[in-house]
């Protein structure tokens, strides 16, 4: 045998187990959020709703079950959007889950997951959150994430995406389909929502797009990004919470501290410094380098960095300048 | 991204997604773990960009992404690898069982990893000589020559073994 055959045939012996998961789909796609830019993921218009989820549906995951689910909540309609994504993959869809862990069902329908959720023994709870990048009724993520262990009992928060009321769309121009310009022009995009940002990364020019109220009533963000960057992608990103915003805003702080964040010294100020998941609650290793703190009685403030500018300059460069950031947002008089 | 693109993309991820991983394993030497997140990290550029570049042969775009990244994850890995892989030259190889295949595996993954991965382009993938310099950014002679040294280790290794159990 020569060495070409002998390894060729070694390679191949090598990898022939290995087969791509069902769920790679996904799992890019989840990816691939974390690098856009947010319009309104935290909070927006959270109300969580105890949804009755009734359907029992057995959840083997063959391809094309995706059950036209009766629609509880008038989302039925693309219910069923996420399981092509799964069965896409050929391959045999049943998960097998250790009875103590949480199983995945980011990806498949509010109904699905809810009822495969219940005959595993978990309580279910639905919070809706609007999203414009998922069909509506899809699971976009969970509490407690999945495999992570929960008892017998435990609730699960499913986070199920839901339509936007219908946004008054003045976008101008055709470049950036969909992004908002709420503030109209901002000049340098340093000035919003009644505070100034002093100081970004060099390099970064702004995003020229605003959102208002994205976040909770009474929030403005808008992002910087570095030059060439597609439209819909950031680098950095700040939203400014006020008023009622702002008391969510506080209690997500503490929700922070309550996972065991420690504030850190941004200048002359104290903030959190966090890895956040995808709905901005949860700290999750891996997840958005965020710095978010009260700048004043009412005024909440959060920037985060993209996963890839992250990468770019470096993890310890990326969390000085955003405390560097911090440090330098300052009220507007 | 229209919800055509996203149907083509499933089509893509479900037709090549297998064939991408098993390459970045080869190629950065990893578990398949590891492996996966690199291939995960890849295809969100390829999904990314999916609408542009669809129609315009996204595997080789996918394979490039894929591979380049496999370089630069295993040359990261690589002091770690010298060490755990680092052998008394002479020690005798057991001659019983270690397996053909495991010698090979094992000197493939000693080899720096753009020469492992013109191997694993040439031998694995089927990628001509021209193919795998376009794909490394590099040109064929560079190609040939690696792929030469390449082989010539693992061949020395083979005989080795060989010799030992003759």
């Amino acid at each position: 045998m020569n060495v070409e055959e002998a390894l060729r045939d070694a390679m191949a012996a090598q990898v022939a187990g290995v087969q791509a998961p069902p769920s790679l789909g996904q799992a890019v796609r989840r990816r691939n959020r974390r690098h856009v830019v947010r319009f309104r993921v935290a909070g927006a218009a959270l109300l969580t709703a105890a949804v009755a989820v009734t359907v029992p549906v057995v959840l083997t995951g063959g391809p094309g079950t995706a059950p036209a689910v009766g629609d509880g909540q008038g989302n039925g309609a693309a219910a069923g959007q996420g399981a092509p994504v799964a069965s896409a993959t050929g391959s045999g869809d049943t998960v097998a889950v250790p009875a103590n862990l949480v199983p995945d069902m980011v990806g498949k329908s509010a109904e699905e997951g809810g009822a495969a959720l219940k005959e595993a023994g978990y309580t279910v709870r639905i919070t809706k959150v609007v999203s414009d990048k998922d069909p509506a009724g899809t699971v976009v993520d969970q509490t407690p994430a999945p495999g992570t262990s929960a008892p017998p009992g435990a609730a699960v928060t499913l986070i199920v995406a839901a339509t936007a009321a219908p946004a008054p769309d003045t976008t101008e121009g055709t470049e950036s389909p969909g992004m908002p310009q709420d503030l109209g022009d901002l000049g340098d995009g340093r000035t919003l929502g009644g505070v100034r940002v002093g100081y970004l990364p060099d390099g970064l020019e702004w995003g020229k797009w605003s959102g208002k109220d994205g976040f909770g009533t009474r929030s403005y963000t808008t992002s910087w990004v570095e030059p060439g960057l597609e439209p819909g992608m950031y680098s950095v990103q700040i939203v400014i919470y006020r008023k009622d915003a702002a008391k969510k805003f506080g209690e997500r702080l503490k929700g922070f501290a309550a996972q065991g964040a420690k504030a850190v010294e941004a200048g002359d100020r104290k903030a959190y410094l966090v890895s956040l998941s995808e709905g901005g609650d949860e700290l999750n290793d891996g997840g958005t380098r965020t710095i978010a703190w009260n700048l004043a009685p009412g005024v909440g403030v959060e920037v985060m960095m993209s996963p890839d500018y992250a990468a770019k300059i470096g993890a310890a460069a990326a969390d000085r300048e955003l405390k560097k950031i911090a440090a330098e947002v300052a009220v507007v008089k | 991204m229209t919800e055509e693109d996203e149907a083509a993309f499933d089509e893509f991820l479900a037709a090549r997604s297998t064939a991408l991983l098993r390459t970045a394993i080869l190629v950065c030497g990893a578990s398949a773990t590891d492996a996966e997140d690199m291939v995960q990290s890849a295809l969100e550029k390829v999904y990314r960009h999916w609408p542009r570049i669809r129609h315009d042969n996204p595997e080789a775009y996918a394979r490039r992404v894929v591979v380049n990244g496999a370089i630069s994850k295993a040359r990261r890995r690589r002091v770690i690898q010298e060490i755990t892989f680092a052998q008394p030259p002479e020690t005798p190889v057991e001659s019983h069982d270690p397996g053909l295949r495991d010698v090979l595996l094992t000197e493939l993954r000693k080899l720096p990893p753009r020469m492992r991965a013109v191997l694993v382009l040439r031998y694995w993938e089927d990628l001509s000589e021209a193919e795998t310099a376009a794909l490394l950014g590099c040109s064929v002679g560079t190609v040939k020559s690696q792929s030469a040294r390449g082989l010539a280790r693992v061949r020395a290794r083979m005989e080795n073994l060989e010799g030992a159990s003759a």
